[in-house]
């Protein structure tokens, strides 16, 4: 148990954030310089920080009155979130921080200043530090799609690496059971809260205990599912792999009846953005999906068993992926 | 704020002149975000320590406390000041505790009691969201330790909160029953700098008296005698539920104005036995130690013991209660030798099961996610042994207790580490040690306050005269005819009642003859039943029928049913036709097991005991049955799960009340 884990709980979900309305608040970006200010260069703890005065925030940390204010309201709740930790903890359910050992290294390099502050984790947190892979795919995904991630499923768990995945339907859940039917290790990112994610843990009790499965979320504890934490969790997906394959990105139908990219296209074109390589399984010609196009975009083109399709003579190149 | 400030303060508040210079020290730590280990006598006044700062903070303050009773006790004084203050807890409906929670969110609340297992509650934990919380206290903190006397799992988690709140919000533990070594462990446990402030523990207002017997008869005579003498109202301390029964009806006997208390009670029952004791409504309340510890009542004038408490701090908690005003409070210890070793001894012995149970429930844990029910029916273990692994697997880290929407599941903690059995040697042994202590006090010939407050850790050199061995006379137990006599009697016509009613059933509340292994009676029934002896002897037949009499008068019934047996022949059967016989109550041989069934003895526990026999009976022609009152009779009852389940099957046949009967019940089950 960590005695600091209400004040990392307050920083995190506690200051108000930046948003188009209120352009004042605090990005993450914001969080981790004043965590890298007081923790890496002044090398105090957050406790100590907390227990600093105003005129020390304000002299020390250059931090503005409104950013003082909104810290001190911040510190006010600690208390309250030690009796949501202690409920929490006593579930098994451990908070990670940025600054700990456990905090998963690859989603730090990957993310670095949108890095969560932090980790709500269960299960075997050595899972963090294995290599990675994350296959992502629409929730309606073709069987070609669930072929392909069974397929990636399996030659990833027999190299002992870990599965990333988003616990959506499709191709989400098909790379989780195909990595538990072989006995890999798995890391299921959670579009809502930790705390609410009951049934889950109950399907995945005997997994959790043999140190097969981790499940992680980045969100206050107890968050409900939410459109919005679906998308923020995809970043967090690929955040924690050091490779990325797609399935199917096929378009979806939003509320008001219209048709959209969906989130894997999203998250895909944010990927490539960021300079990620991204395998994509090569689609047949008659398939009605978005995959093509991100090939077309930059992503890798790989066959159904996840070896690499060279762009210009469509031959297979035996030696290229290293997983 | 300083002394003077606050004691304005308390007067106008708490209606109290001043504070006593520990109490000072303690709530001016607290007001300064401090975190402090109170350590004082019984009846110090540790309660205002947190009581005081919480009425000045802003917010709202929270209390853990072990036990219900203290909780309305408290409430209820302070509302008497006109203080806000809220218990909840699991006696009081839902709603009632859900409207508690919302005042708290709203700050309409100054104190607030709970139970350490509320931080499992949902509603709870998102009420700790919203409120302001000002403070935390532990009150009775010893019960965070497994070396205290009095360790509850559920503290283990108060500590974990307690560390992981914010540096600067006060916390305050507080108890009168911490050894050195207690102490320390919960000062290292709750850590961050905590202070510990110990006074002395000496409660010169007593008068201690030990008094040695040869039977319990003796205690009961002497007892039965002068207990009316003692001045004002007071407790007596038995050692398990049954004898606060056997004790109160004794008295009821003699006409002493009395009433048992125990946990077995249900909620309503005890909340009137607590509000009688506070208006000195009964001599003497006969009770378990489930009434006590920080109970505060001014004027109890004598506490009694029947039966030697597990170790000195135990002890000198339940005497606590006594002369709380520092008028003189008479603080008797009955002791027999030859006999009352042996249930302290069963609590350090038979309270620990074996290393093989223990492994049977990890075993189980990791096969799947189950609840308590589930586990103790794939183990076949009885509740009460369950809970003891639990505890020990929960404290070792082995196991962790989770909520799955409303029904709490067991889970194997990963990586964690194997049992440590070594722990519960050293803890018996340090509870074997503790015993022999106890019994070190009945024999020391010097002061027994003294004893008290060195065990304590408390090395005073006072000198105390307020003992049997220092100056006040001997209690002598001297035995006359008329009083064997008497109890004799008493003996004869005191029959225990069959607890067996329920909302689906025309079952009514039954009787039986004796209790099975406090008597003649059990070792004659053993005879008949497992060494061929031959039909239960005719004084049993007298003893069932003067119960009879005594419990259903002379009501009519229509018919007596026995209740098929598994093995020991027709015992029961020609038993039943003899009742019949002098009852003149038709006989039915009609009641019939459909399916075999097993002894209920080897099942350990309720949940498999009532599958046994769940739908194993059958009635050969229903008709008979419809609006009839019938007798049902059985030679010996444990659970009385085979009763009840016969009782919902003759209702369902139409009958209209049926009357269950046993020769005897056993003294199983819960003790305290
Ligand atoms: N400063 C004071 N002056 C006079 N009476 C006081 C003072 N402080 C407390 N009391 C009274 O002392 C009595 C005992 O107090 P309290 O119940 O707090 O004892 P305690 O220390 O908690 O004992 P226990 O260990 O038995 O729980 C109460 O009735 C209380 O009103
Ligand atoms: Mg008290």
């Amino acid at each position: 148990m960590n005695k600091e884990t209400a004040y990392w709980m307050s920083l995190a979900h506690e200051l108000p954030a930046w948003s188009f309305s209120n352009q004042s608040g605090w990005k993450n970006e914001d969080k981790i310089n004043l965590i890298i200010q007081f923790y890496y260069e002044k090398k105090m703890t957050i406790e100590v920080f907390f227990s600093l005065s105003k005129e020390v925030w304000k002299t020390e940390f250059l931090l503005s009155e409104q950013r003082i204010a909104e810290l001190q309201t911040c510190k006010l709740t600690i208390a309250n979130y030690s009796f949501l930790a202690e409920n929490m903890e006593s579930s098994g359910i451990e908070a990670v921080p940025l600054i700990s050992q456990d905090y998963s290294k690859t989603l730090k390099e990957n993310l670095k200043k949108s890095a969560p502050i932090v980790l709500y984790i269960k299960g075997n947190k050595q899972i963090m530090s294995e290599e990675s892979v994350a296959i992502v795919g629409s929730r309606d995904a073709s069987d070609i799609a669930l072929q392909f991630t069974d397929n990636i499923a399996k030659s990833v768990s027999e190299k002992y690496k870990v599965i990333v995945s988003g616990f959506a339907k499709g191709v989400d859940k098909q790379a989780l059971d195909s990595s538990i039917a072989c006995r890999g290790q798995s890391i299921i990112v959670l579009p809502q809260g930790i705390m609410t994610f009951e049934s889950g843990f109950k399907t995945y009790y005997k997994q959790i205990i043999e140190g097969d499965v981790l499940v992680l979320s980045v969100f206050h504890p107890k968050a409900g599912w939410g459109k919005d934490l679906a998308m923020a969790r995809n970043s967090i997906i690929y955040g924690l792999a050091k490779e990325i394959y797609v399935a199917e990105a096929k378009p979806s139908i939003n509320r008001q009846g219209k048709e959209t990219k969906g989130g894997t296209w999203t998250g895909v074109v944010d990927g490539l953005k960021k300079g990620r390589t991204i395998y994509v399984r090569q689609p047949e010609n008659s398939e009605k999906n978005d995959n093509k196009i991100l090939i077309q975009k930059g992503a890798i083109a790989v066959d159904n068993k996840g070896n690499v399709i060279l762009k210009d003579s469509s031959k297979y190149v035996q030696k290229i992926f290293s997983f | 704020m300083n002394r003077q400030q606050a004691e304005l303060l308390l007067q106008q508040n708490f209606k109290l002149p001043k504070f006593y210079d520990e109490q000072w020290k303690t709530i001016d730590r607290v007001l300064n975000g401090g975190r402090v280990l109170l350590i004082e006598k019984t009846g110090f006044g540790k309660s205002l320590c947190f009581q005081f700062p919480a009425t000045v903070f802003n917010g709202t303050t929270v209390i853990f406390s072990p036990l219900i009773a203290l909780m309305r006790d408290q409430e209820k004084k302070l509302q008497s000041l006109g203080i806000a203050a809220k218990c909840i807890n699991s006696e009081q409906t839902p709603e009632e505790n859900s409207q508690i929670i919302e005042e708290a969110k709203r700050g309409k609340i100054k104190i607030l009691y709970i139970a350490p297992e509320r931080q499992e509650n949902n509603e709870w934990i998102e009420a700790t969201r919203q409120m302001h919380l000002s403070m935390v206290v532990v009150d009775e903190a010893h019960c965070i330790s497994v070396w205290g006397h009095d360790f509850r799992p559920a503290f283990k988690r108060i500590i974990n909160l307690v560390k992981l709140l914010p540096k600067g919000l006060p916390v305050l533990a507080t108890t009168a029953t911490a050894t050195k070594r207690v102490e320390q462990d919960i000062a290292q446990q709750i850590g961050g700098g905590i202070t510990i402030l110990r006074g002395n523990l000496m409660r010169e207002n007593f008068k201690l008296f030990v008094a040695k017997v040869n039977s319990e008869d003796e205690k009961m005579i002497w007892l039965g005698k002068n207990i009316e003498k003692m001045p004002g109202s007071g407790v007596l301390y038995t050692g398990t539920r049954i004898d606060t029964e056997i004790y109160s009806k004794w008295f009821n006997y003699l006409n002493i104005n009395s009433t048992a208390y125990n946990a077995g009670l249900d909620a309503n029952s005890r909340i009137a036995i607590e509000n009688g004791l506070m208006k000195n409504q009964w001599k003497c309340i006969i009770s378990t130690n489930a009434l006590g510890m920080g109970i505060d009542k001014p004027d109890i004038r004598f506490i009694i013991h029947t039966q030697i408490p597990q170790s000195p701090i135990h002890y000198y908690q339940e005497i606590g209660r006594a002369g709380r005003d520092g008028e003189t409070a008479y603080i008797i210890l009955f002791y027999n030798p030859n006999e009352d070793k042996k249930l302290p001894e069963a609590f350090i012995e038979g309270g620990r099961p074996s290393i093989k149970k223990y492994e049977k429930v990890i075993e189980c844990i990791k096969t799947g996610l189950f609840s308590e029910r589930e586990i103790i029916k794939h183990t076949n273990l009885k509740q009460s042994q369950f809970r003891v692994i639990k505890a020990d697997l929960l404290e070792q880290g082995i196991i962790r207790e989770v909520n799955y929407s409303h029904s709490k599941k067991y889970e194997f903690v990963p990586n964690s580490q194997s049992l440590n059995t070594k722990a519960f040697e050293e803890l018996r042994a340090a509870k074997t040690k503790d015993l022999e202590q106890m019994i070190e006090y009945i024999d020391t010939t010097d002061s027994r306050m003294k004893f008290l407050c060195d065990y304590l850790g408390d090395n005073t050199n006072h000198v105390f005269t307020n003992c049997d061995n220092t100056g006040e006379k001997k209690i002598k137990v001297i035995v006359a005819d008329e009083w064997t006599a008497k109890l004799q009697e008493f003996r004869e016509n005191y029959f225990s009642e069959l607890v067996v009613e329920s909302r689906d059933s025309n079952i009514i509340n039954g009787v039986a003859a004796s209790y099975y292994g406090v008597s003649n009676v059990g070792d004659a029934i053993h005879r008949s039943k497992y060494e061929n002896g031959g039909d239960f002897p005719d004084f049993l037949l007298r003893l069932t029928l003067k119960a009879f009499r005594k419990k259903f008068g002379n009501e009519h019934f229509d018919l007596i049913l026995y209740i098929p047996p598994t093995k020991s022949g027709d015992l029961v059967k020609n038993f039943a036709e003899k009742l019949s016989q002098v009852l003149k109550i038709t006989i039915s041989h009609n009641l019939k097991k459909v399916r075999e069934t097993k002894e209920q003895k080897i099942f350990e526990n309720n949940y498999l005991k009532h599958e046994n026999v769940s739908n194993a009976f059958s009635y050969i022609s229903p008709s008979e049955i419809i609006g009839k009152k019938i007798l049902l009779f059985d030679d010996i009852c444990d659970s009385c799960a085979t009763i009840k389940e016969i009782g919902k099957l003759l209702t369902n046949l139409g009958a209209i009340k049926i009357a269950p009967i046993v020769i005897a019940k056993t003294v199983g089950g819960d003790l305290v």
